[in-house]
């Protein structure tokens, strides 16, 4: 409610610096070895260890994933040969959504969209495991 | 009859479009649009990886435009995060191009359970103190 006081109140600085950089190598590599996901073990590690605030976290790890995306598709797009062609529409698409969450982002209530998107991963977790 | 345009352009266009509203609020849009190319579109995992990875690029950027705008970034939680998620993203992708795509399905669903119960189990009482 009161947007001015939870502003103020930010992590102290220099000594949580080593979280963050543990937090981003997890998820570099999360990200390089699976090809997306990075953000899950960001978001875990800078809320629930390095006390962020939600929205604040939600947000940089977009700002963290976005250098380790750019890193992993280079690596990809050397070795693996990823048509460009075949990737245009979900490029296309992905950029017409972030228009649209970036301007959304402010209104998010945030429990039953991590629910449901928990309930996915489980689903997936399922098919990959069994 | 077969409508190639359908399955090529138009479901990977709008799932691109759906997956990067989540993918903008940093809620794993990229997780779920590589669950959806492999399960449902047939998009073998290896190239499912690599569309995953360019299609965060215009996705996140366009949003990030947003929320700089909107107060929500910590420079400081970047500076020290990025650098060291770039090496390791970089290291972690050579070896994953190199090594065969299959030995990664068990891993990976491991990865999503936790994923998944983390998220489940989280106390609501961090949610939205910004909203």
């Amino acid at each position: 409610m009161n947007d001015s006081a939870d502003r103020a109140v930010s992590p102290p600085q220099g000594g949580e610096t080593h979280k963050y950089r543990i937090a981003g190598a997890i998820a570099g590599a999360v990200n390089g070895l699976f090809g997306g996901g990075g953000g899950i073990p960001l978001t875990v590690l800078l809320t629930g260890w390095a006390k962020l605030d939600g929205k604040t976290a939600f947000a940089t790890c977009v700002a963290v994933v976005l250098p380790l995306c750019a890193v992993s598709a280079a690596a990809y797009l050397l070795r693996s040969g990823v048509s460009l062609v075949r990737a245009l529409p979900y490029l296309a698409g992905g950029l017409v959504g972030g228009l649209i969450g970036g301007k959304l982002f402010r209104g998010v209530p945030g429990v039953w969209l991590r629910r449901v998107f928990a309930l996915f991963l489980l689903y997936g977790a399922w098919r990959y495991l069994r | 009859m077969e409508v190639p345009e359908v399955k090529e352009w138009l479901l990977p266009f709008l799932l691109g479009a759906l997956t990067g509203v989540l993918s903008a609020w940093g809620v794993g849009g990229g997780t779920l649009l590589l669950l959806c190319m492999t399960l449902f579109l047939g998009v073998d995992q290896a190239e499912a990886q690599g569309i995953n990875l360019l299609y965060f690029l215009p996705t996140a950027g366009v949003s990030l435009l947003f929320h700089r705008r909107n107060g929500y970034l910590d420079t400081t939680v970047f500076k020290a995060a990025a650098p060291f998620g770039a090496v390791c993203a970089l290291a972690a992708a050579l070896i994953s191009t190199a090594a065969d795509v299959s030995l990664l399905r068990r891993p990976f669903g491991v990865f999503l359970l936790y994923a998944g119960v983390t998220m489940l189990l989280r106390p609501e009482g961090k949610e939205n103190r910004h909203a």
